[in-house]
């Protein structure tokens, strides 16, 4: 299909929503955490239902919606309204009272056990208010698997408009002017590494998704890439466009059998409607992506462990330089962004880059991705300002701690990450500040953690993740993380002497300082930032000298 | 040959722009210490012995696989590289089975050698022990994978050298071993030539001839670079 043809498919879905007029839609919220709580045969049922009492409605499943412990969700479109940990039998009083009788349930509205008065719309209740949904906006809300759903929210507008009223380098400096940083960790400005790739000349070039999600409580790429398939292809394709590459790859862990299923069939709608393959929209422009599965090594997150494994290679990572912009997949350049950032790109395309740039704070711009989790009332998916506090998203956007429980401390970037005490609560969600609190942005996960936590023993379960996914080629992160994680051990059953906890920072320095990639590097972090932040509960629990010393009468 | 002026030490010093750290140090007989590094065979930057500090970068780089460029300024040696390599030693030691009394290698040991000149007397670590197996499979080789050390130079020269790929790796963190073919015993290989060649590219005593008794396994690694160069020479 070349551009004109799209347009006019475009306008004929536009007409075919017309025609539907003021039709009630029902929203099914089909994430992976809606699903494995009964999402499916709630939309079987609810279409049982609308048939039996030929109630004029459409059902449309969608991606997360972001409240993901109280679900499964439903969303009663116009209205916005949505219901919680609906069940079969709530489906008939629902239908009749929501829209024959037009009263919401209130019982059933979201939030309704734990706030006084929920909102109707669900936009007004101060989960979704705090809110920025850039990356997220239309997940949740259209079908993943139709490619007209995404076209009409103006999907491959972004793309349209780069092929046709742009040049790669305008593309490039329009994502430099966003000042969009990588989403998967390290925040490294995504328009300069573009740059990097546009420079090196090559017949050969390659883009590369990188979905191996592998951070424990972490779900933002899964979520992105179940809620909205296309836009991360649309990203892709900019990203292609712009570096000169020819072939995509999307790396996406195996353990999302959902996210993988998703992203193929939006490959194959958009290859149908021309917008993936030869030509692209009847420009010169060609490009394809291909989905490579990840078979669950969290090395392979790591960029030069990713390509080896795309490459058919044991997930081993490999010294850098030479960076993947310069030789990557095959040797050939390659551009490496996390899913996230793909999603970011349409939107600051099609906006400007500078709207971009004005959301968030001076260093760290737009909007973040983060998956509640842990002793949080509101678990789930939301998508923030960059500088957003730690507080006003565990208290105002989460709704506090599990059982009135007290704030002990937050865990963010997962176990290449640290701790934030109760004292820093107030610190702003942006990389820098994250760093200089011994933690860091990360992924995007967030754990939260209240009194009942053992410190040590959080430690030691991030080092034991560590010690287990270490690749072990080199030698700190091999028998490093395997040293350190014995000595937490033992600290923890209160068998540890002063000597060991000398000994435990000592490893912490070394592996940190000697390891040849980031999960090496990294690995000591969680560790790090609990001595720092809860030294006593080391000290406490660490003794003079060996127990075995201790005489006995 | 594109000549750059780089520093070593507080020296100035005039390489070539595509050569390595560890070749332009090994060549002005400055001093780096090496594990899974052989000459001959390509670089992994994998035991972080050869570690330097470069000015202007904060992390260590590995001098094996990190390129010289201009006006690059290098420390080879310093209290905090010397602190990290006696550190990678030990836990070398404390990682899997190493008694030099009773091994092959005896007095003709890497390992062996890094520590006597690191001067480690005591291992501060405990000692891991794990159960590894020892492959008496093959006819004329054994292969002892309580004293491997996963530098991967018999992966390599197998590999790069030999073309038979026998060897490679198998499995994650601590639990990496060394596996012949697709983890079958060694004498059952069907790529393996038993040229030796892995025999004296282990640095320590894990694989060595049959029949002979500790401290009796004399090594000639150098045999291995030189037939890479004759076999550039054509000869």
């Amino acid at each position: 299909m070349n551009r004109q043809e799209l347009n006019n498919f475009i306008e004929k879905e536009k007409e075919k929503l017309a025609e539907k007029g003021s039709k009630a839609q029902i929203r099914v919220c089909c994430g992976a955490g809606c699903l494995s709580s009964g999402a499916e045969e709630l939309m079987n049922s609810l279409k049982e239902e609308i048939k039996a009492g030929n109630i004029d409605a459409e059902i449309i499943p969608t991606g997360c919606m972001g409240p993901c412990n109280q679900g499964p969700l439903v969303k009663f479109d116009p209205g916005n309204t949505i219901y919680q940990k609906l069940e079969t039998g709530d489906v008939a009083p629902l239908l009749n009272s929501h829209l024959l009788e037009k009263t919401p349930v209130t019982e059933k509205l979201l939030f309704a056990d734990s706030r006084e008065n929920p909102s109707l719309n669900a936009d007004e209740d101060p989960y979704f208010k705090k809110q920025l949904r850039i990356a997220l906006k239309d997940c949740g809300h259209l079908d993943p698997e139709k490619i007209e759903d995404y076209l009409l929210l103006n999907g491959y507008q972004a793309l349209d408009k780069a092929l046709f009223a742009m040049a790669p380098e305008d593309v490039i400096s329009e994502i430099k002017q966003s000042r969009l940083r990588g989403r998967g960790g390290a925040g490294y400005p995504t328009g300069l590494k573009w740059e990097s790739v546009y420079r090196y000349v090559n017949d050969q070039k390659y883009v590369i998704c990188n979905g191996d999600e592998g951070d424990p409580g972490a779900f933002m790429d899964r979520s992105l890439l179940e809620g909205n398939p296309h836009r991360i292809l649309e990203g892709m394709a900019l990203a292609a466009y712009a570096i000169g590459a020819s072939k995509g790859f999307a790396y996406i862990r195996g353990e999302y059998p959902l996210a993988i299923k998703r992203f193929e069939t939006a490959i194959k709608q958009a290859r149908k409607l021309g917008l993936l393959g030869k030509n692209i929209l009847g420009s010169e422009f060609h490009f394809d992506v291909e989905v490579r599965i990840g078979a669950g090594a969290f090395v392979c997150g790591e960029e030069t462990a990713l390509i080896a494994s795309i490459e058919g290679k044991k997930g081993n990572p490999r010294p850098r330089p030479p960076y993947p912009a310069e030789a990557g997949l095959w040797g050939k350049p390659t551009l490496i962004n996390n899913v996230e950032t793909y999603a970011a790109i349409a939107p600051i395309i099609n906006n400007g880059g500078e709207w971009y740039s004005e959301i968030g704070t001076a260093k760290s711009a737009g909007t973040k991705v983060f998956a509640l989790a842990g002793k949080i009332n509101n678990a789930g998916l939301i998508e923030v300002p960059m500088g957003t506090t730690l507080r006003e998203v565990v208290y105002d956007i989460g709704g506090g701690i599990q059982g009135g429980g007290k704030f002990k401390a937050a865990q963010t970037g997962g176990p290449s990450g640290g701790c934030i005490p109760e004292e820093h609560l107030d610190v702003k969600m942006d990389y820098e500040s994250l760093v200089n609190l011994g933690s860091i942005m990360g992924s995007g996960g967030l754990i939260v953690m209240d009194e009942s936590s053992d410190m040590v023993d959080v430690a030691r379960y991030f080092m034991e993740f560590c010690m287990d996914e270490s690749c072990g080629k080199c030698v700190p992160c091999r028998v490093g993380t395997k040293m350190m994680h014995d000595l937490l051990q033992k600290i923890c059953q209160d068998n540890a002497t002063r000597i060991d906890l000398e000994r435990l920072e000592e490893l912490a320095e070394y592996v940190k300082e000697t390891s040849l990639c980031g999960l090496g590097s990294s690995a000591p972090n969680p560790l790090l930032s609990t001595l720092r932040h809860f030294r006593e509960e080391y000290e406490n629990r660490v003794r003079e000298t060996s127990p075995k010393h201790n005489v006995v009468d | 040959m594109n000549i750059i002026e780089i520093n070593i030490n507080g020296n100035a010093i005039k390489a070539d722009a595509g050569q390595t750290i560890l070749e332009v140090c090994r060549q002005n007989d400055i001093e780096i210490l090496t594990m899974c590094h052989m000459d001959g065979i390509s670089d992994v930057g994998a035991c972080r012995l050869c570690l330097v500090q470069i000015e202007g970068s904060n992390k260590l780089m590995p001098a094996c696989t990190t390129k010289v460029m201009p006006n690059m300024a290098i420390t080879t040696t310093n209290e905090r590289i010397k602190k990290y390599q006696k550190i990678t030693t030990e836990l070398l030691h404390a990682e899997r089975n190493h008694t030099c009394a009773v091994c092959v290698a005896n007095g003709h040991c890497e390992l062996q050698d890094m520590t006597a000149k690191l001067e480690i007397t005591h291992i501060r670590y405990p000692h891991l022990f794990p159960d590894c197996d020892m492959d008496t499979s093959h006819p004329w080789y054994i292969m002892d994978h309580n004293r491997c050390i996963m530098c991967t130079r018999c992966v390599r020269v197998c590999k790069e050298v030999e073309g038979a790929h026998n060897w490679d790796v198998m499995g994650r963190g601590h639990e990496v071993r060394i596996i012949s073919d697709y983890h079958t015993p060694w004498g059952e290989s069907e790529t393996c030539t038993s040229c030796g060649k892995c025999l004296h590219a282990c640095p320590v005593g894990a694989i060595w001839p049959k029949a002979i008794s500790q401290g009796q396994l004399v090594k000639n690694p150098g045999m291995i670079n030189d037939l890479v160069e004759k076999r550039k020479m054509n000869l």
